[in-house]
């Protein structure tokens, strides 16, 4: 097997926008024959024309290839790139690349999803997949509950999608930093939602946000008896390869495009991370 | 500088006064770095924290604009611990009682006032400078560019004198030149008095000797510096400018009065590998070719005079500054403007610069080049300066007093604004580094480095945009808080177009060399209303 | 690893037999030029060239198999369509006169392009390669092989190793190419004697024995496994680092690169992998200006325990191979010499 920088060409078939700043991709390859596929928690690299490539995480469940999201905050020059294409447009896709959520692990728990901002989009593909193994198989989630934590009302993402979950089960608490005058939900930060929530044995912790949001979260959920084992996030670092060799995404010892970017909490106190110093 | 810089490993004191080193001479501070390594004793004259003053044993981190006040103490502190080189002094230099007289009515306990730094360290600095005979001191841009330039350098000497650290390997004073080759166009008088060699202009004899070569004859008037060209105003004499690889649109003082001047002009001509901000104000620009096209000598801070060979062919159509200045030359019937080759240019300069007399192209393409005074073909170069007397015989001691800078704070204005290059990732206005990716990335953008305390009490949150002011302009810059800068004092670089530092920026100058004081005007800041 | 084959080479034999070799590839070994570098250099005219076995080649082979920059695709942009198309393939090529601790860093960046896939362009380079080693019997400097198990002699992995015995060279095969260029070439060279073999191990004594630097590699390494090193030692080092990149580039083990598209028109460009080195803050700086990295403290951190404890325990040594490059440059003296006295402490901090 070779590896060389060379994408997959793909076709931006939808292009739904979430809010101002994110918008969610619709991709599929223009090649049909290629055995694409992936388990939630990994990333492709995406190539912009003239931009190169950044590291974007899967936003939607295997169970909708050939079709693959991959939702999108407005941050560099490629993400401002890419925002000004339209469906028809082509991209480059390398991968998928990662160590996925142990989905395995997940069959029959409680499964608790805090997410903060454009944080919630490799959560979601985890939350989608349950919800169809939840039609079909016997192994779907016990309990599924998101609390979702943004900004202010404006930056909150895939608010259909969420109505789409609550109608069909899922325990989703929204909160916002700042409220503006059509807010009539809950305002404060996202491990304020913790303090009405319990958490048992069974109880398993995906958590994805931005760095400060992460630490606070885990150090909420492990006060509250959650054992290291049961808490996951996945990180976020700067990447240039997607397969352990630019070593960009060093973490002590550990890639993040190998050994991650799903980490347990197990594993993380093991490492020295960013996230987690003072 | 007087000593080779070699011979800065084997000192035993180093004081580096006014040069953030290792960002500005990585070279010269490796050689710092590994004397220290050695066990020698660094000391380093900053108001910033730089990383060579993080280094150092001593760091004496004064108020901008009061070097004089502090050497004038540590003299002070030399002649009561008997510490002076009266040998030294004797037969070497003249009018030594007048400075000592000067020294001994002056207060120690004011000077330290006037300097910000405490009587205890100005005295441990002093005496461990004095009581080496390998003391070196390496001076530059923090100590020429301000209004009291040339006496700071005089003060930097009587130092030197006064302990008898300047006639012998290892010790020394070392001006830092700004950019690879300033030493040799200094050396080739792009200054406003000198011929090449720092001949007199007004010696009719020296004048007459460059007339036969140049065939041409040569006022006796001195010209003029810098920044008097660029801030001759809209009814200034100058008509018409040729600016051949500097930028004063973004680098020279008071940027408004600069763009006054080159707006006004009849004509403005420039030469550049980039079009740079003063390239696009001219009318008409060469496209000059870059150190890998073209070929050519460097002198360095230590006087050394290498060969830098060409390695590719000029790209499209850009020249090689000789090439324009000889097809100028000829359009305008300036005669000798025909020189085959750089060797023959060479032969030239030799011909005329007793210090380049025997610089010869083949003996330059030996050994990295020559050390000049090197007067005749035979003549090995030399390591370092002054071994048995000094250029104009005898040193002289020359009394220095504190002078205030230009323009000080007060209630409106009362942070002081120190400008400098501020990262090991650009250059000079940026206008070669900005094109490199990794640099850029490395340093993105300007940032104003202000202390934690000024911040505490303004509000401010690391990397928030204020708005900075000073009587002549104002520009908005993003905040970096660190404890590189005392409170009161904030820095910023001067590379980014976009935040134009030189904008409020003093274009007040040392009478004698036309320094402007770049290194201090005072300021205001405030937040900029969010958007 | 046995020698499978091991022949002598008399000396004035070796220019004739350089003159076959590069007919059939391009021929790459130490030149001393003009301005008195040694730099690997293509061979153009062998009758001309003198090739230069007695002064340290400045650069490693890394520019050869992963070039400071390199074209890894270009791409274009055109009626919609986005494409990619590959390089232009590697040629063939015989490098010579190559010291053992560049072809145990060869050896090392073999291991890492190819996990876990093989990286196309190094593979096609490293495909198209025989790489000749010379062995050290004077070491340089700076150097410290010894200590890092990377001279002066290899024990294994080179295609053919040279030793100089004085008036001949002792010429030892690997597998593969190695073995098949003593194969075609065999009437240049002539058995071992007993003589030769003596010689050798004498000179290889002698050559162990003339290290001036001591340096506690596998002590360090050893030590890093079980000690966390002190904080003031990475503060200590990384306020010297002046971030020039320099350790880096010249380092014969370190591949860490970035990947960049480079437009060259509105619709076409190349994606280009070019050196980086983790000493930078922008090496792991993510858009936004986070950064898991504070260079102040750490600039140092992961170039060190990467070299020295990770490759260690993944792979039973070290990836340093005490070529002394780095102690060259380093502009504020912390290279990896000097953090491995500070950590077995040979230095106070």
């Amino acid at each position: 097997m070779t590896q060389n920088f060379i994408p997959e060409q793909a076709i931006i078939r939808k292009i739904i926008h979430e809010n101002e700043q994110i918008s969610t991709f619709r991709l599929e390859l223009t090649n049909k024959n290629l055995p694409f596929t992936f388990l939630p928690g990994q990333f492709l690299m995406l190539s912009v024309p003239h931009c190169g490539e950044a590291a974007i995480s899967i936003s939607s469940s295997p169970d909708t290839l050939p079709l693959i999201d991959l939702s999108i905050r407005k941050a560099g020059e490629l993400t401002t790139a890419i925002h000004s294409m339209t469906e028809g447009d082509q991209v480059g896709i390398r991968g998928p690349f990662g160590k996925p959520f142990p989905m395995e692990d997940f069959a029959n728990r409680d499964l608790l999803f805090i997410a903060g901002g454009i944080g919630l989009a490799p959560l979601k593909s985890v939350i989608d997949h349950f919800l169809f193994q939840s039609t079909t198989e016997d192994n779907a989630a016990q309990s599924i509950t998101l609390l979702y934590g943004c900004r202010s009302p404006a930056d909150i993402a895939f608010n259909e999608v969420i109505t789409s979950w609550r109608e069909q089960g899922v325990d989703c608490r929204l909160t916002v930093d700042e409220k503006d005058s059509s807010w009539n939900g809950n305002t404060g930060l996202v491990t304020e939602l913790l303090d009405h929530f319990k958490t048992s044995s069974n109880t398993r912790s995906l958590v994805c946000g931005p760095p400060i949001m992460i630490r606070f979260v885990i150090a909420r959920l492990s006060a509250m008896g959650c054992d290291d084992t049961s808490i996951f996030t996945t990180l976020e670092r700067h990447m240039k390869c997607g397969v352990g060799l630019c070593g960009h995404c060093h973490l002590d010892g550990k890639l993040v495009c190998l050994d991650g970017p799903v980490f347990s909490l197990d594993q993380l106190k093991k490492l020295d991370v960013m996230e987690f110093s003072r | 500088m007087t000593n080779s810089i070699g011979e800065l490993v084997g000192a035993d004191v180093l004081l580096i006064t006014g040069s953030n080193t290792t960002e500005t001479h990585p070279q010269i501070g490796r050689n710092i770095l590994q004397a220290v390594d050695r066990g020698a004793k660094l000391i380093v004259i900053d108001p910033r924290k730089t990383d060579i003053a993080r280094q150092a044993h001593i760091h004496l981190a004064l108020r901008p604009g009061t070097d004089i006040a502090l050497i004038n103490a540590m003299m002070r502190v030399i002649l009561d611990e008997d510490l002076a080189d009266d040998l030294f002094i004797s037969m070497r230099t003249e009018n030594f009682i007048a400075l000592r007289d000067y020294l001994h009515r002056l207060d120690l306990s004011e000077l330290a006032k006037i300097t910000g730094i405490d009587q205890a360290t100005i005295h441990e600095a002093a005496c461990i400078y004095a009581r080496s005979s390998k003391s070196v001191i390496c001076y530059c841009l923090g100590v020429t560019q301000h209004t009291c330039g040339t006496n700071n350098v005089q003060a930097v000497a009587n130092l030197a004198m006064l302990t008898g650290n300047v006639e012998k390997k290892h010790s020394g004073v070392d001006p830092l030149r700004g950019q690879n080759n300033v030493q040799g166009a200094c050396d080739m008088a792009a200054l406003p008095a000198v011929l090449p060699g720092y001949q007199n202009l007004a010696d009719m004899e020296i004048r007459s000797r460059f007339e036969a070569v140049w065939k041409c004859s040569i006022p006796a008037t001195t010209g003029k510096s810098l920044t008097e060209m660029t801030h001759n105003g809209k009814d200034g004499a100058i008509k018409a400018m040729f600016i051949m690889g500097e930028n004063p649109a973004l680098s020279d003082p008071h940027l408004g009065r600069v763009k006054e001047t080159l707006n006004t002009l009849e004509f403005l001509a420039v030469s550049d590998i980039f079009l740079t901000e003063t390239a696009q104000l001219a009318d008409v620009v060469f496209p000059a070719a870059s150190f890998a096209e073209k070929g050519g000598t460097i002198t360095n801070s230590e006087r050394r005079v290498q060969i830098c060979r060409r390695a590719i062919a000029p790209i499209h159509n850009c020249r090689p500054d000789s090439h324009i200045i000889m097809e100028l030359g000829k359009r305008i019937n300036c005669p000798g403007m025909e020189f085959d080759n750089d060797a023959e240019i060479m032969e030239e300069i030799s011909l005329l610069t007793p210090i380049y007399g025997g610089m010869h192209y083949d003996r330059l393409a030996e050994n990295h080049g020559l050390q000049w005074p090197c007067p005749y073909r035979n003549h090995p170069g030399t390591e370092f300066l002054h071994k048995y007397y000094f250029a104009r015989g005898k040193g002289c001691f020359t009394i220095t007093e504190h002078q205030e800078p230009f323009e000080k704070t007060e209630n409106k204005y009362p942070f002081t604004l120190v400008t400098g290059r501020g990262s090991y990732h650009h250059y000079h206005t940026a206008t070669m580094t900005r094109n490199s990716r990794r640099l850029v990335r490395e340093c993105p953008q300007a940032l104003l480095e202000i202390n934690s305390e000024d911040c505490d009490n303004l509000k401010l949150r690391d990397g928030e945009t204020v708005e900075l002011r000073s009587r002549r302009g104002a520009v908005q810059i993003p905040i970096q808080i660190t404890d590189r800068v005392k409170p009161g004092t904030v820095f910023s670089s001067f590379h980014f177009f976009e935040v134009p530092i030189n904008e409020l920026t003093v274009d007040a100058m040392d009478p004698q060399s036309k320094c402007p004081e770049l290194k201090v005007c005072s300021v205001n800041l405030r937040k900029v209303a969010h958007d | 690893m046995i020698d499978l084959r091991e022949l002598i080479l008399d000396k004035d034999k070796l220019y004739p037999l350089l003159r076959k070799l590069k007919k059939e590839a391009r021929l790459i070994a130490p030149v001393k030029n003009d301005h008195g570098d040694t730099l690997f250099t293509t061979i153009e005219d062998i009758d001309t060239t003198r090739i230069d076995l007695e002064n340290q080649p400045q650069e490693s082979l890394k520019p050869f198999f992963l070039p400071q920059q390199e074209t890894v695709a270009s791409y274009s942009v055109l009626n919609g369509e986005y494409t990619f198309t590959p390089p232009e393939p590697a040629q063939d090529t015989i490098f010579f006169g190559v010291r053992s601790c560049d072809l145990t860093a060869l050896l090392y960046m073999d291991l890492i392009f190819s996990k876990p896939a093989k990286d196309a362009t190094y593979y096609d380079r490293r495909n198209h390669s025989l790489v000749i080693t010379l062995g050290c019997n004077q070491p340089f400097d700076n150097c410290f092989c010894e200590a890092t198990s990377s001279g002066p002699y290899l024990e294994y992995g080179y295609g053919l190793q040279f030793i100089d015995l004085g008036d001949c060279y002792y010429v030892s095969a690997g597998r593969g190419r190695g073995a098949d260029l003593l194969e075609k070439w065999g009437y240049f060279f002539r058995e071992v004697t007993k003589k030769d073999q003596n010689r050798r191990y004498q000179l290889f004594l002698e050559a162990r024995g003339q290290f001036t630097k001591n340096i506690q590699v596998t002590h360090a390494c050893q030590k890093l496994q079980k000690e966390t090193v002190a904080e003031e030692i990475w503060e200590k080092l990384s306020q010297r680092c002046y971030d020039c990149g320099g350790c880096a580039y010249v380092c014969p083990t370190c591949t860490c690169f970035s990947v960049d598209d480079m437009p060259q028109g509105r619709s076409n460009g190349i994606r280009i992998r070019s050196w980086d080195a983790c000493t930078s803050s922008g090496f792991t700086r993510m858009t936004g200006g986070h950064n898991p990295i504070d260079r102040t403290r750490h600039a140092l951190k992961r170039r060190f325990l990467h070299k020295l404890k990770y490759d260690f325990a993944n792979h039973g040594k070290a990836s340093c191979t005490g070529c002394g490059r780095c102690v060259d440059i380093c502009f504020g003296g912390v290279d990896i010499t000097t953090f491995i006295d500070l950590f077995t402490g040979q230095e106070t901090p």
